[in-house]
């Protein structure tokens, strides 16, 4: 747990500050050629220079944000390691076995720190809600029905609010993502097992136009 | 005129299914819970309750309900009437050396006389054996249907004149119910008679907590999808929303006034305690730890609030002062979950649920003493609420993976099963004694 939080922020600013550039650049691209569609004086030669030049400097803003990521961004020894960076356009979020796919993340009983094998799965989310910054999703918190069902929905609480922290922390934004706890309310399993009991141990990560 | 005669069959088709589809409602809402006694008291106080003179004509059995309300106590042994005819039903008809030869200690008489108008006059007499006296004495005139009721309030008094506690026979108690996909908060007798809903929908309906005088109930409920606070008044049947901020809105608590709730939310970050005024009005933050604070409940002289917190790492019971100021002071330490504090109503000790190893159980501490004792042994048991007069504590538990509720005595000596006819029953919360006889 401890070792994970320490070097989220770490990534975290990083992710932030590259999609940053990368969506000013995108804005600013557009407006040049509005621009040039009303200024129809402007010669197909000077547009395409114009072109030309915005494409070689976006281009070089991508290397630059590419190298310092090279540079700085942690060596995979956390958990880290199998998440792809930035993949916009080839993040797909049902890609069958891949960390989008994977919609919940699963705790301990009494617990609500994201285990590390967990981490690649909110690094994949937050990669995907950052390129996407019109979606939105909630994070339902969930827990097993031992003991107190209002220290449960606390409990679940805590759990989603734990998920939504982290991947605002990744550069997400706080508005993308809403949190409810069912505490123990909507059990998926219903044994009275340790099986049934893990899996509803949970935070589920819900898209829009899916099933809740 | 075909067209109208198909409209006419259509409209009776259609009708024939709601009246169906009524009386199926109607079947669930009625199905009473059934209650077993599982062992007794260690000191049973005798009595012989002799059928009322009458009573033979209505359906409420006057003597029959008093019996079922003593002897589901665990507190008294009740005597034969063997073979001796004709029956007393006033003192002039008791042949006293007759009953003490027979071991009789204390005897119940009475009839039920018809009134005309629907109504019925019950006269009932406690009367001690040894010495030939009366012990009490009433005459009550009801509308038929409020027989059973009657014969409730006949066993809290004699309840109260043979031990000395309030009797709790004719005091309510709610619960959630669970079928399929239909949760319903219903309200019931103390004796499981008598259910009906007061909510119905399919999401889930937690922690239901009556208002001090019994007209009211604040329950958690997740028909908007996430978790909100209502105010159910039970005279009209109208509600209100007391909360509903950003996050969890939940575990409503009241103020023994009435006039204010504890309520737990999220909206600040984790979950605190609140106090909010029972119209929703004048929030005002209790607690501000950086971990969980939940499920609050009032002493009850108002001063102090009993909650779980798990900002020492684990679950835990603490006291603080209501209004929020001063530190709290952690109240227990045995067990790495303790959850669930519910305040005796002489407010000297608490019952919560404990961790026991692999099984959760109801247990109460002793505040001053910190003497704990474990009471139940079911494998899943949650939710204790006391009777108001602090003898039986009433409990959610499981029986083959069903939810059933269960109930203890404060000694852990006499307990009870209540298990509904079909789906699952949970949340209890025992109402509190009838307005006429509370104290204050």
């Amino acid at each position: 747990m401890k070792r994970i939080w320490f070097v989220l922020p770490l990534t975290v600013l990083l992710v932030a500050c590259a999609s940053q550039g990368q969506k000013s650049a995108e804005i600013e691209q557009r407006d040049l050629f509005d621009q040039q569609k009303d200024e129809r004086a402007a010669t197909e030669a000077s547009r395409a220079k114009e072109q030309e030049e915005l494409k070689r400097r976006l281009e070089e803003q991508k290397r630059r944000q590419q190298d310092e990521q090279a540079i700085v961004r942690p060596l995979p020894d956390t958990g880290f390691s199998g998440s792809q960076i930035k993949g916009e356009g080839s993040a797909k979020l049902d890609e069958p076995g891949s960390a989008l796919a994977t919609r919940s993340i699963y705790y301990e009983f009494n617990k609500f720190d994201i285990k590390e094998e967990y981490v690649p799965v909110i690094e994949a989310h937050a990669n995907y809600l950052q390129d996407r910054p019109e979606l939105k999703i909630v994070v339902q918190g969930n827990c097993d029905d031992r003991g107190s069902r209002e220290y449960n929905l606390a409990l679940g609480q805590r759990r989603a609010d734990g998920v939504k922290r982290a991947m605002v922390l990744l550069g997400v934004s706080q508005d993308q993502m809403d949190t409810v706890s069912f505490g123990a309310e909507k059990p998926v399993a219903f044994g009275q097992d340790e099986e049934s009991w893990a899996k509803n141990r949970r935070a589920d990560l819900v898209y829009p136009n899916q099933p809740q | 005129m075909e067209g109208l005669n198909k409209m006419c069959k259509k409209a009776s088709y259609v009708v024939g299914w709601v009246l169906l589809l009524l009386v199926a409602l109607h079947g669930i809402a009625r199905a009473q819970l059934v209650i077993d006694l599982i062992g007794g008291g260690a000191s049973q106080i005798p009595i012989t309750l002799v059928p009322f003179a009458g009573e033979e004509r209505y359906a409420q059995k006057i003597s029959q309900i008093v019996s079922a309300d003593l002897q589901r106590s665990g507190a008294f042994r009740l005597g034969s009437i063997g073979s001796a005819r004709p029956l007393p039903a006033e003192p002039s008809e008791i042949n006293y050396r007759y009953w003490r030869n027979e071991g009789t200690e204390t005897m119940l008489i009475g009839s039920v006389l018809e009134k005309g108008n629907g109504q019925a006059e019950v006269r009932f007499r406690l009367m001690d054996i040894t010495k030939q006296t009366q012990l009490i004495g009433f005459s009550y005139t009801v509308p038929v249907p409020h027989l059973r009721t009657t014969a409730h309030r006949i066993a809290d008094m004699i309840y109260e004149k043979l031990t000395g506690d309030a009797g709790v026979f004719a005091t309510k108690i709610c619960y959630v119910t669970k079928t399929e996909n239909r949760f319903e908060l219903q309200v019931a007798d103390a004796d499981g008679f008598n259910p009906d809903f007061i909510l119905a929908h399919r999401e889930p309906i937690i922690s239901p907590q009556w208002s001090p005088d019994g007209t009211r109930i604040a329950y958690v409920s997740f028909e908007r999808r996430k978790p909100i606070v209502f105010v159910h008044n039970l005279l009209d049947g109208t509600r209100t929303v007391l909360a509903n901020y950003q996050g969890s809105n939940s575990a409503p608590s009241w103020a023994p006034d009435g006039k204010s709730l504890s309520v737990v939310l999220t909206k600040d970050g984790i979950s605190n305690l609140y106090l909010i005024a029972v119209d929703g009005s004048g929030l005002n933050r209790l607690t501000s730890s950086q971990a969980i604070d939940t499920e609050p409940n009032f002493s009850p002289d108002g001063q102090h609030i009993i909650f779980t917190s798990d900002r020492a790492g684990s679950p835990q019971i603490y006291r603080m002062r209501a209004d929020g100021k001063g530190d709290a002071e952690r109240l227990t330490f045995e067990g790495s979950y303790n959850v669930t504090p519910r305040y005796s109503p002489d407010g000297k000790s608490f019952i919560f649920i404990h961790r026991n190893e692999s099984r959760f159980n109801v247990a109460m501490q002793e505040i001053a003493s910190r003497q704990m004792q474990i009471l139940t042994a079911g494998s899943f048991d949650q939710s204790p609420t006391f009777a108001p007069n602090g003898k039986m504590i009433l409990y959610a538990s499981e029986i083959k993976g069903r939810g059933i509720l269960a109930a203890v005595s404060s000694d852990g000596r006499i307990k009870q099963r209540m298990t509904a006819q079909a789906g699952d029953i949970r949340e209890p919360a025992w109402g509190p004694l009838p307005n006429i006889r509370r104290k204050d």
